[in-house]
């Protein structure tokens, strides 16, 4: 496969994941906003990371 | 991109959308300052050039400089990357650090050098993604081969005590780079050594918006977990990490919440920014399909290895290290080890 086609197809199948993943998840409460900042937030990191066994 | 930084800001949180341009930021400098970790650790071992490992170990020391008050100071607030030296760390670091070399690239590498349209990388992040996915959901049984409680040195002995302990470590690895390349080998490059402070000051806001600090494989394995679940193919009830809150949680939502997901997206953005501005990039060597498959083994390995060693050269070392991890300090030698042995196969293979 030529490389422009290989760079298009990547990025459509992506993009088509972003999207699907958008539309099958449940809907952003923006009443639950994050904080900008967390430091200084006064809450606990809630996010997954790859060095936790969790 | 302005558009999506706009929709995010509109859809999903300022935050994801600040952590967004954070990724652009890393993206660009990877990608604009060639900064590889893989390319780095090759020259060292094949060039005796020291320059890419001297650049690496100053961005870990600037981020560690800023990164362990701030961890001391908002102990609630945010979380350092912590491992367990285990079995699965001793074995995931080497297998990936072989892995690396045999995929020219590493975690963040994978990422920007698809974000520029390399083509075995783009073939290969949809392998690492899967391999991520593999590695989290066999984690558990890694762990009961043999595991400790993570260390972290910010909370053992204090900021300024694990800095210094952490500059010291890092002061060690640069004196055997320079023993090992020979002294009149230059170590500063320019270049390098500007892409070295922008990404520590990047890695420093993605400890301080997100909470925790910079990682990439997380991501990958969620993108995989969400489509296996979606198709039946896999129950995250039934799985012990997967079946944690946390990933349950993010399971459920738009990748767009997640935090390493948004700046994985971000550093594909930044990358492809960088590859537009260039009028006209040189053609890469065509590879053989034996090249391509090793590539793609490479790269599923990548994954694989990533998750058991509990984060990549991102998560693990340079987030790691620079939040006091011992993991990071473990997972290096095993890397670098391993580095050795891929190089060897990279050359059998005519790379």
């Amino acid at each position: 496969m030529k490389k422009p086609m290989l760079a298009a197809v990547f990025w459509a199948l992506l993009i088509a994941f972003f999207a699907w993943d958008w539309a099958v998840s449940a809907p952003v409460n923006q009443r639950l906003e994050p904080p900008l900042i967390a430091a200084g937030s006064g809450q606990a990191p809630s996010g997954g990371h790859c060095a936790s066994t969790f | 991109m302005a558009a999506f930084f706009l929709a995010l800001v509109w859809f999903v949180s300022m935050r994801q959308a600040v952590l967004f341009l954070v990724g652009v930021g890393m993206g660009g400098v990877l990608a604009g300052a060639r900064f590889g970790f893989t390319t780095g650790w090759r020259r060292l071992i094949e060039q005796r050039d020291p320059r890419g490992v001297m650049a690496q170990l100053f961005l870990m020391a600037l981020a560690a400089a800023v990164s362990m008050p701030l961890l001391a100071a908002f102990p609630h607030d945010l979380g350092a990357a912590l491992g367990p030296p285990s079995i699965s760390l001793i074995v995931g670091a080497f297998v990936f650090g072989a892995a690396m070399q045999m995929a020219d690239g590493c975690g963040s590498g994978t990422l920007y050098k698809a974000g520029l349209g390399i083509p075995l990388n783009m073939a290969i992040l949809p392998v690492f993604a899967l391999g991520s996915f593999l590695g989290s959901a066999q984690l558990e049984q890694w762990l009961t081969l043999g595991a400790v409680a993570p260390v972290g040195l910010v909370g053992r002995f204090g900021p300024w005590e694990a800095l210094g302990l952490t500059c010291l470590g890092l002061a060690i690895l640069g004196a055997a780079a320079r023993l090992w390349c020979g002294k009149a080998k230059p170590w500063f490059d320019r270049r390098l050594f500007i892409g070295a402070v922008l990404l520590a000051i990047l890695a420093v806001l993605n400890l301080a918006i997100a909470g925790q600090p910079w990682g990439v494989v997380y991501g990958f394995g969620l993108w995989v977990a969400k489509i296996a679940v979606a198709t039946g193919a896999f129950d995250p009830a039934a799985n012990p990490f997967w079946s944690q809150p946390v990933n349950l949680t993010t399971l459920s939502q738009s990748v767009f919440l997640d935090v390493t997901s948004i700046t994985n997206i971000g550093i594909l953005a930044g990358a492809l920014w960088i590859a537009a501005g260039q009028a006209s990039t040189s053609a890469s060597a065509s590879l053989t399909a034996r090249q391509w498959t090793v590539g793609i083994i490479a790269g599923f390995l990548l994954g694989y290895s990533s998750r058991l060693a509990f984060g990549c050269n991102i998560g693990a070392m340079v987030s790691g290290i620079s939040t006091g991890s011992v993991h990071g300090w473990i997972w290096v030698p095993l890397a670098f080890c391993g580095s050795v042995l891929g190089l060897r196969i990279r050359r059998h293979f005519g790379y």
